[in-house]
């Protein structure tokens, strides 16, 4: 049970993570799920549900950090087409793997949290688009939504109520790309996942050109507990405008890579020191990426910054997914971003030009510095072609792509001018 | 609307307008490549960023809406460095080909690379290759030189309809690919290379003959389909090289058989000397024998209407001077034999058809009859709005089609005869519309389809071959009328139904001939019949065309054939005397399409050989037969032409765009008949790629029509229990036929469907009909 | 019509799938992947069929299939290794471990074992770097590899057992 005292919060979406047998309906409503549930859908309004998550200040833990309850506010009411919900389970994102936990351990309070949504949306099909790698937690998703069915609370008349929503898993096939909402609609709709430009905006035209809400694996799942305790309880978690408890993957050289949900406003040595179980090597990190490996690098200079957004982004970096990668002494930062630039070449959908083509650019140059072929010229190539790239393109993978190697070239030029110094000779 | 400021000017456009379309509306050059007016807007060749004030980046032009008091600027250091980096990525695998690229010259990515890129390329590593593919017989490729903006691609999807081409792969494997060869499918399939912005996807038969600055270019309209688009004739020295639209033209694309015909302006089967007796003569002697077998003589004049209003004006001037009475035919597929009671072509522009509330297409194979207004049917569908349709047989379209009547052509009358007693019941009149009902007895449930669709505020009306072919076609179409007028879709001289005519200048017969026009079997019986000496043939060939060739050739054993035209056809044999005229490429002169938009060619082809224009054999003749020379020059001509048809003195030669419609328009009344019909019905198919004695001398449409071959003989499985591989028999007027037969249940059941060229109308009298013993 | 069917019961499933999406157009991912389980690789002839079943065009199907790197248009080994070696795992001596692996096997990775047991590949982010290094074995997530771990698996995977 989550405490009613904000101050007592020690987990939200994790509360009930390590408790066994969870993922069954019945374990899941010995501990409080779907209890909630029926005072929503027979008292809550649409408009008071949108509101109460306005007031939580919850913001989307998917990556962008968009506020939940004003994405919602934004579905237009009436257009006479349906109104769909699309979970985003695609988690891609080098470093992230917390929604997986969420969805193997805890799939009914997803669940919960998107009948909730859905009440608010007013939606009658919902989708749970996931990785096509996680075949088992697909499995699991699916065994507990034939238990919801069982139990009334999807399908038709949920618990006796007026409203009616049907979910359907839906499981992507190898495609990084399609955790961008839009590709994801188009992945859902039968297509490549190339992402679509903006406006129109999925909430007015996203699936099969009807209005959309795409939301992240977590945020989904916090809404239970935010329509249970009400949005003043949420906002009183976390700091100003940073509300709430946050799941941080933390992996790369820690003792104890893993998932740890922490109030927002933690510091990153206290996630990685009280939670982590500190560096494998030495005490402080040579670089630190915050947010998944598509957020900017930070130096041991910033281990004390607290985790929110807004912190992280006056560092000069992102709160992302929460993944945070730690890089002792003893990583070879140019094999590393090498190897990052291998995956967003790999990753790249190919439509815009500067991503299709520099993203493989930069993968060669790389390559090619890396293995004793550099050329002084390079580093200004390395900068232009990634600079050039970044905010140019319809996604935002190509900024992705270029953080590395903006970081690298920013923080350790010695250790590339090196590496084209020592090897050409 | 919207007000915003592009590098400092105030603009107002339509709210929701891009950036970019914005910036062209206003003359502003923002580089782009993936964007086109025509498709739908993909963003992906981030080519055309510009700057907006108070944004952290530089948005995409082609996918960002204008907003109120937005200041866009489309020139800065940082756009330079943008576009600069830009044309690197695109540059990084292409190859360093221009010399040998036929694009060279007309290529977004050369000119770009000189206004835009920085002349030196930082990329060292392997360049990437790609396969080429195969996309139909008429697009080369070089896939290596590809840029990617899958301009193609929508093309495929949105416009050709087929979405055979697609994209396989991800980040820089994308490669742009098609399902195998099947991009043939579509007739505007010569439409790929002027999409590449690159040369990626060339013009097959053009390829590396030449490069684009070596050409001159002859405007003109194409006569190959009544539509009449707007055509840039390109040659070198006497060569022509190829055939490309003009920009702002009306229609965006051309078809294949007008793009690929070209090659038949220089082949064998052109005209070039005047023959007399299998002999090429001189001009003198050739005319002095046409002048022995039509001095004096009684004459029927059967003539293409493709040829210029000038041309087709110096015929009438002939026959008004020379031969008076005599009758005239242009049309090769009429079977109605009444004198004319109705006019052909259009009383609605295509984009009126587009925009109309509803669409009707009755008896048509649109697609391969007037490829762009199907087009323009298929903008239609794609924006949801209904297009319903009628016939004997399911042709296949590029769009789905709300409603689609199978009927027989025998249904046409009671079809006709419910809609009209559907819309009275609405207390919807018009004078004459109880008299027709009365001629009639059977209902038919597809005239609550045509009803249904011409209640509607607005409805276009297209009127295909299936009725202008049909035994009964006056009637029926003096039956489309009343409905029309009764449903409020018609104005005085104006009978609001888009008649699909035969050929171009449909609207000048009307006004030039009027009622003295006939149909060609009349013309071929009277011969028969002994009651003409001679036919003189301007320009068209029955016997390779049109449906009685028997009946042509039986008339030409009685009496002589002058022929008198630009391309020799299956008639040509039979020619006593042939003497060559200059071709429509070659021709200065007026035309009027279908909508009645009056066009002029003003810098034609070289003439080849010893072509005369027709205009000048028509003098030459009447002088010969010893008359007065009524004209000694164009201009001269054109006096008569404007005496002929007086609405087009208001068309001033700048203002192309002129809508003209005959104000002749018939309104006599003509009730059905009872018809008495034998056995099965009798189709036949049209095919964009063999009618035509031009498409016909083309071997490039000749290729490409052997892809589209359908059986000769096409029935419903229902019919006479047809089967594939069956043989028919038929027992006819002119004969008996025997065929193997293919069943399609896209044919409606009671109907013999004849692709086989030029024998419908023959055999339209099929007495009896006997497959493998069943008989009927 | 082409060799390669569904079984009856396949059909089923497929309707009721279809029917949860407002196209059917939709279903091409879940019908490709079932295809996967059915005839092991996506054939063009399988694609046609997914193209048939559907009612779409075969070259929608061949987008997606050429697009997601989990359809293989080629058959594999009897046993798939999918080794990451993204950032969380490379930390963890992912690139070792993909070395000692294609060493024992004989193979370079993307490549199959003479005796069509074993093919390897490296894959990027499976989503679960805090076991890291992993390996994904005919589906499975192994987490925490080790050299020993791979000679079990190699040992399991001759005996025709099911790792
Ligand atoms: C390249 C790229 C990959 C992304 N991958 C994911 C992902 O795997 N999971 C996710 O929830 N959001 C991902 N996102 C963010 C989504 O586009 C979207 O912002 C998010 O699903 C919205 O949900 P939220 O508001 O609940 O965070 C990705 C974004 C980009 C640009
Ligand atoms: S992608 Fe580009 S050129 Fe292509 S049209 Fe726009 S952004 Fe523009
Ligand atoms: S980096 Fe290997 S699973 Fe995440």
């Amino acid at each position: 049970m989550i405490p009613s005292d904000p101050k007592k919060v020690t987990a939200i979406c994790f509360a009930n993570i390590d408790v066994p047998k969870m993922h069954t309906l019945e374990m899941a409503r010995q501990q409080g799920a779907y209890q909630f549930l029926p005072t929503v859908l027979n008292t809550f309004s649409s408009e008071h549900i949108v509101s109460e998550m306005k007031i939580s200040g919850l913001r989307g833990r998917g990556g962008a950090g968009f506020p939940t309850g004003l994405k919602w506010s934004f579905v237009p009411k009436n257009t006479g087409k349906p109104t769909y919900l699309l979970c985003n389970a695609d988690e891609g994102e080098p470093g992230t793997f917390k929604d997986r936990d969420l969805m193997r351990f805890d799939p009914h309070l997803l669940i919960e949290g998107m009948i909730m949504a859905g009440f608010a949306l007013g939606v009658k099909d919902a989708y749970i688009y996931i990785r096509g790698e996680f075949i088992h937690e697909a499995k699991r998703l699916n065994d507990a939504i034939s238990e919801a069915y069982a139990a009334n609370l999807l399908g038709d008349n949920i618990l006796g109520s007026s409203y009616s929503m049907h979910l359907t898993v839906h499981r992507g096939a190898g495609a990084y790309i399609c955790g961008e909402e839009t590709a994801l609609i188009e992945s859902l709709e039968g297509r490549p996942g190339r992402p679509r430009f903006k406006p129109p905006f999925p909430a007015v035209e996203g699936f099969f050109r009807c209005p959309t809400v795409v939301n992240n694996v977590e945020t989904l799942a916090t809404v239970p507990a935010i329509l249970e305790h009400g949005g003043e309880w949420h906002k009183a978690i976390g700091t100003p405008n940073n509300a709430g408890m946050k799941i941080f993957s933390v992996s790369g050289n820690v003792k104890k890579a893993g998932n740890y949900e922490v109030p927002l406003g933690t510091t990153m040595r206290s996630l990685i020191e009280d939670y982590a179980g500190g560096l494998q090597n030495g005490s402080v990190p040579k670089v630190i990426i915050p947010g998944g490996s598509s957020t900017p690098w930070l130096l041991a200079e910033h281990y004390d910054v607290p985790l929110t957004y807004d912190d992280l982004a006056s560092a000069g970096s992102m709160l992302g997914s929460g993944a945070v990668i730690i890089i002792d002494e003893t990583a070879d930062l140019i094999a590393l971003t090498r190897r990052l630039a291998h995956f967003y070449a790999h990753e790249s959908c190919g439509q815009c030009t500067p991503c299709r083509e520099g993203t493989g650019w930069l993968e060669r140059i790389l390559t090619r510095i890396e293995s004793g072929q550099g050329k002084q010229e390079d580093i200004r190539t390395l900068e232009d072609a990634a600079k050039h790239m970044a905010g140019r393109t319809i996604c935002a993978l190509a900024d992705g792509a270029a953080a590395p190697i903006l970081s690298l070239l920013e923080h350790f030029p010695e250790l590339v001018e090196q590496a084209i110094a020592e090897k050409t000779s | 609307m919207t007000t915003l400021f592009i590098n400092e000017e105030e603009v107002t456009v339509a709210a929701g307008t891009s950036i970019l379309e914005a910036c062209r509306q206003s003359n502003v050059d923002v580089p782009y490549f993936c964007y086109h007016p025509e498709l739908s807007v993909a963003a992906n060749c981030r080519m055309c960023l510009v700057n907006v004030e108070g944004w952290p980046k530089p948005p995409a032009s082609c996918c960002t809406p204008v907003s109120e008091g937005m200041k866009v600027s489309t020139e800065s250091e940082a756009l330079v460095k943008d576009r600069e980096m830009a044309m690197e990525y695109l540059l990084i695998h292409h190859p360093l080909d221009c010399p040998v690229c036929d694009q060279g010259g007309e290529c977004k990515l050369q000119d770009y690379a000189m206004e835009h890129g920085s002349g030196k390329g930082r990329y060292l590593e392997e360049k990437r290759i790609i396969k080429d593919k195969q996309l139909g017989p008429f697009v080369t490729t070089s896939m290596t030189r590809c840029i990617h903006c899958t301009r193609c691609v929508r093309f495929a999807d949105e416009i050709a309809g087929t979405g055979d081409m697609g994209v396989l792969n991800r980040g820089d494997h994308m490669e742009i690919s098609s399902v195998v060869d099947e991009c043939l499918s579509s007739e505007l399939s010569g439409n790929l290379p002027d999409i590449c912005p690159v040369g990626a996807l060339l013009d097959g038969p053009s390829h590396d003959v030449s490069r684009p600055w070596e050409m001159t270019r002859h405007q003109s309209t194409c006569t190959q389909c009544p539509q009449g688009c707007d055509i840039s004739i390109e040659s070198r020295g006497q060569d022509v090289m190829r055939i490309q639209p003009i920009e702002g033209s009306p229609e965006p694309w051309l078809c294949d058989r007008g793009r690929f015909v070209y090659d038949a302006f220089r082949n064998e089967s052109r005209l070039l000397k005047p023959i007399s007796k299998q002999e090429k003569v001189s001009w003198n002697d050739a005319i002095n024998d046409s002048i022995a077998l039509l001095k004096d003589k009684r004459i029927g004049i059967i003539c293409s209407p493709d040829w210029s209003v000038e041309g087709l004006s110096a015929i009438r001037l002939l026959r008004d001077t020379a031969f008076k009475n005599a009758p005239v035919a242009f049309d090769l597929h009429r079977r109605d034999k009444r004198s004319f009671a109705f006019e052909e072509g259009f009383s609605q522009t295509t984009q009126q058809i587009e925009d109309a509330d509803q669409v009707v297409i009755l008896g048509s194979d649109l697609r391969q009859r007037l490829p762009l207004v199907m087009q323009r049917i298929r903008k239609r569908v794609l924006a949801d709005k209904p297009v319903v349709r009628i016939g004997s047989m399911r042709y296949r379209t590029n769009s789905e089609l709300q409603k689609d009547m199978l009927i027989r052509p025998r249904d046409w009358v009671s079809v006709i005869a419910s809609a009209i007693e559907q819309v009275m019941a609405l207390g919807k009149q018009a004078a004459g519309m109880q008299a027709w009902l009365d001629a009639t007895q059977d209902r038919h449930e597809a005239g609550k389809v045509l009803a249904d669709a011409l209640l509607a505020e607005t409805c276009s009306l297209l009127v295909g071959e299936e009725i202008r072919c049909h035994n009964d076609a006056a009637a029926l179409i003096h039956g489309l009328d009343l409905l029309m007028r009764g449903c409020g879709h018609a104005e005085a001289n104006n009978d609001g139904r888009n008649l699909i005519p035969e050929g171009m200048n449909a609207q000048a017969l009307t006004a030039l001939f009027a009622k003295d026009r006939m149909s060609v079997s009349d013309i071929f019986e009277d011969a028969n019949q002994g009651k003409l000496d001679a036919i003189l043939l301007i320009g068209s060939d029955p016997i390779g065309d049109g449906l009685f060739p028997v009946q042509a050739r039986e008339a030409l054993k009685k009496v002589a054939l002058i022929q008198i035209g630009a391309i020799q056809g299956e008639i040509s044999d039979q020619a006593s005397v042939l003497l060559p005229a200059s071709a429509y490429s070659e021709v200065e002169g007026t035309f009027i399409n279908m909508e009645g938009r009056v066009r002029t060619a003003h810098h034609p082809l070289e003439v080849l050989g010893d072509q005369r224009p027709l205009w000048k054999i028509m003098m030459r003749l009447l002088q010969a037969l010893g008359q007065d020379i009524p004209a000694v020059s164009l201009e001269e001509l054109r006096i008569h032409m404007h005496r002929f048809i007086p609405e087009l003195t208001k068309v001033d030669d700048k203002q192309q765009d002129a809508i003209f419609l005959s104000s002749a328009r018939n309104r006599k009344s003509i009730l059905p008949t009872q018809i008495t019909l034998r056995t099965l019905d009798v189709v036949s198919r049209y095919s964009m790629y063999r009618e035509g004695m031009w498409a016909r001398s083309s071997e490039l449409l000749r290729g490409a029509g052997e892809r589209q071959k359908l059986a000769d003989v096409i029935m419903h499985p229902d019919t006479l229990a047809a089967q594939a591989g069956s043989i028919a028999t038929l027992d006819t007027d002119h004969g008996q036929y025997q065929f193997k037969i293919d069943v399609r249940d896209d044919i409606s059941p009671g109907v013999l469907f004849i692709s086989k060229r030029g024998i419908a109308g023959d055999i339209s009298n099929v007495v009896s009909v006997d497959i493998n013993g069943g008989s009927a | 019509m082409s060799d390669v069917q569904f079984s009856p019961q396949r059909l089923d499933e497929i309707l009721t799938l279809v029917k949860r999406y407002p196209k059917a157009q939709s279903a091409i991912l879940p019908v490709l992947h079932m295809a996967m389980e059915d005839f092991g690789h996506l054939s063009i002839p399988t694609q046609q069929l997914v193209a048939d079943t559907l009612g779409v065009r075969l070259m929608m199907v061949r987008e997606v299939v050429t697009f997601y790197t989990m359809y293989r248009e080629k058959p594999c080994g009897r046993n798939l290794l999918e080794v990451c070696t993204n950032a969380g795992c490379m930390l963890n001596g992912a690139d070792e471990l993909l070395a000692k692996l294609c060493e024992k096997l004989k193979i370079q990775p993307g490549e199959t074992t003479d005796d069509d047991m074993f093919s390897v590949i490296e894959v990027e982010c499976l989503g679960a770097c805090g076991g890291a290094p992993i390996v994904q074995i005919n589906g499975d997530y192994h987490e925490n590899v080790t050299e020993h771990h791979l000679d079990d698996v190699i040992a399991k995977g001759r005996t025709h057992d099911p790792i």
